[in-house]
């Protein structure tokens, strides 16, 4: 190199120094923005990206900014890979949030997995996620953990002795609920009237209501999006039926109200988030959101937004090297370190039980909190 | 060397998916080349992933023995569902197999082994681009032989005129059916190759969807050749990957292109004939002039 060269270089660096101190932490999004997922997809990408954009403003993670390289995976299996593969090899990202569906998932995190590339779900609650691998992690609570506590809750509260069951068969996310909800009602011995079924796209219910009418239930048990479950309850109440509804994660959505308007009280939800939870990050992430995009955020929005906090949590500790395989692997060691007060409240990571011997990713360890729908809003239920 | 590396790190799964993509295009076009417009191929396709998956999952069988499930149980079905649902013919067929898809897919939904609408996840990564290279030679290969063969004439003749090709002494039925259960081999090989390099398969991967985009893969390629399928599988694997730059809009222009092939393209992208005709033309014109 010669001198002249030399002097423009070392300028060009002084230059830079004053912009940004190093280099910027790229980060990569896998989510699905377009396709039926992109309902959960563009929440959770405006999350992630309302996250970043305030801890630049603040000066970024140890002076330096976080770059987002957000890449559409339309909810398909080959495209997740394909972007995972993308990000990694290509944009040569430091991590990788998402993707959207526990299906993508499954595809898509044993890529990240052999390239020891942290894959960060926020909205995957299906069982078995993180035992693809140690560098599996995700900050979604699973029903397992929610569902125990909402049936509890519920059945101190109503003095439920038999509950009926209606589930959506065909659908992994509803299927699991369900499972879930079979096994908790098995260890708590609550007695099962009837178990019904819908497909995804059934509009009308009256006939598995009648059913469950018919046997007479202390309380319904739905494992349903809130589209369906939204039906059920006012198509239930259309027929007489008095009893309270137990619902599983699908549930906590404002689209809940829009059709059901107030037939819903009394409605039991566990969720790991809701909009009027009092804490001052939620309250913040609340105003923050709808001052960014103009409409309501709803739980997968408040988890990316979590999940973004606790990566730049974890990324403070890590010295950044600039070579690429040591950093990705000094973040793997750093966020189980990690526990953060976010919108969806206290939250730490929990390592989950080996599978065949090896050693498995990281789950969410969170409290779930219980909601009661009452004057057609989720109020946190205090046992009263 | 680094850079191929890199780009083979990133595009392997991409370049993976066109050779199944061409699989199951070819084996659309088999079943089509008799005269059978099919959308049972995705479901065969399904079968044989699903066979494939659970026996190196449950029975630890070596990839080769288990690709060769994935090719024994499509045949299987296809023999059983080909003998009534091949009295039909048209849209009446197209009708049948499409229900044929429906039922298989609501009964991969619905049983214990295959993890109801959770599908199964962890299947081992085994499938190497040798033996989609291998398999789809040979799959290209045994197609040219056919197509030359006796079988091959006969299916072209059971397509052209049902009656006149009885007449001529061709036992129709049975031609058919060796079409039909061909092509669920081929689906069927190419569903396994997949279900070995993308981890994880679930029902809604072998639904109406996806039997529409083979019928779009081969229709697109064209069907007067071998090269039509594979040419429209690569195609449409490609074009969203190498519009990802456009982001929103990448669906919207895929799809416009699509229209716009089918408008001023109706025989497909590979038409030898047209190809010819478009050579004889200069030719004729280079020799017109003085």
């Amino acid at each position: 190199m010669n001198r002249v060269s030399k002097h423009f270089s070392l300028a060009l660096a002084g230059l830079l120094a004053v912009t940004a101190v190093a280099g910027d932490l790229k980060i990569g999004v896998a989510e699905a923005l377009t396709g039926g997922a992109a309902q959960y997809g563009v929440p959770i990408r405006n999350g992630f990206q309302l996250a970043a954009d305030e801890i630049n403003a603040k000066g970024g993670v140890n002076g330096n900014k976080l770059v987002l390289v957000i890449e559409d995976e339309q909810g398909k299996k080959e495209e997740a890979i394909n972007v995972f593969k993308k990000l990694i090899f290509q944009d040569k990202v430091l991590m990788i949030f998402g993707p959207t569906l526990s299906n993508s998932m499954f595809a898509a995190g044993p890529v990240a997995n052999a390239a020891k590339v942290v894959a960060f779900g926020t909205s995957n609650t299906a069982n078995g996620i993180t035992e693809v691998g140690p560098y599996v992690f995700r900050n979604s609570v699973m029903e397992s953990d929610v569902l125990p506590v909402t049936v509890s809750t519920a059945v101190k509260h109503y003095k439920i002795k038999k509950v009926a069951v209606i589930y959506g068969n065909d659908d992994a996310f509803t299927k699991s609920g369900y499972d879930v909800f079979k096994k908790v009602l098995e260890d708590q011995k609550i007695p099962v009237t009837t178990t019904e079924t819908y497909v995804k796209g059934d509009v009308d219910f009256k006939a598995q209501l009648t059913k469950i009418k018919a046997t007479n239930p202390d309380a319904i048990i739905c494992s349903g999006l809130a589209e369906e479950a939204a039906n059920i309850i006012v198509q239930a109440r259309g027929l007489g039926l008095k009893a309270p509804f137990i619902g599983g994660n699908g549930f906590n959505s404002p689209k809940m109200f829009e059709v059901s308007k107030t037939a819903g009280e009394g409605t039991f939800v566990g969720s790991p988030w809701a909009n009027t939870n009092p804490n001052a990050a939620n309250q913040h992430f609340v105003a923050a959101y709808k001052a960014k995009y103009g409409s309501d955020p709803n739980q997968f929005a408040a988890q990316a937004y979590d999940a973004m906090t606790i990566a730049a949590a974890a990324l403070k500790t890590v010295k950044i090297t600039g070579n690429l395989p040591a950093d990705r692997q000094a973040l793997q060691e750093a966020l189980p370190k990690v526990s953060i007060t976010g919108a969806t409240g206290p939250f730490k990571f929990r390592q989950a039980a080996p599978k065949d011997g090896k050693p498995s990713g990281y789950d969410a360890d969170q409290k779930p909190f219980i909601y009661v729908i009452r004057d057609g809003k989720f109020v946190l239920f205090t046992g009263k | 060397m680094a850079a191929f590396a890199d780009f083979w790190a990133t595009y392997s799964t991409l370049v993976y998916s066109v050779g199944i993509h061409a699989l199951l295009a070819l084996s659309l076009w088999l079943t089509l080349s008799c005269g059978l417009l099919s959308l049972a191929n995705a479901a065969f396709m399904g079968i044989g992933a699903y066979t494939a998956a659970l026996l190196t999952l449950n029975l630890h069988w070596p990839f080769p023995a288990a690709l060769l499930g994935g090719a024994v149980a499509p045949a299987v079905v296809a023999l059983i569902i080909g003998a009534p649902t091949l009295r039909l013919s048209g849209v009446y067929l197209a009708m049948a197999t499409l229900a044929f898809g429906e039922v298989t897919r609501i009964l991969i939904l619905n049983l214990q082994i295959t993890g109801g609408p959770e599908g199964l996840n962890g299947i081992p990564l085994l499938t190497t681009g040798w033996h989609i290279v291998v398999i789809l030679a040979v799959a290209g290969y045994g197609l040219a032989r056919i197509r030359r063969s006796r079988l091959g004439r006969a299916f072209e003749a059971i397509r052209e005129d049902e009656v006149a090709a009885r007449l001529m002494g061709i036992n129709v039925e049975s031609h058919k059916l060796a079409a039909f259960t061909l092509g669920a081999v081929l689906a069927g090989v190419a569903g396994a190759l997949n279900a070995h390099f993308t981890f994880f398969i679930s029902p809604r991967e072998y639904g109406f969807e996806n039997a529409v985009d083979i019928l779009t893969m081969t229709i697109l390629g064209g069907t007067t050749s071998l090269i039509g399928p594979v040419l429209g599988a690569t195609i449409l694997t490609l074009l969203p990957e190498l519009m990802r730059f456009l982001h929103a809009y990448r669906l919207a222009v895929n799809g416009l292109i699509l229209v716009v092939v089918v408008l001023f393209l109706p025989t497909g992208l590979w038409d030898a004939r047209r190809f010819r005709q478009l050579l004889k033309n200069r030719r004729a014109r280079k020799g017109g002039q003085p």
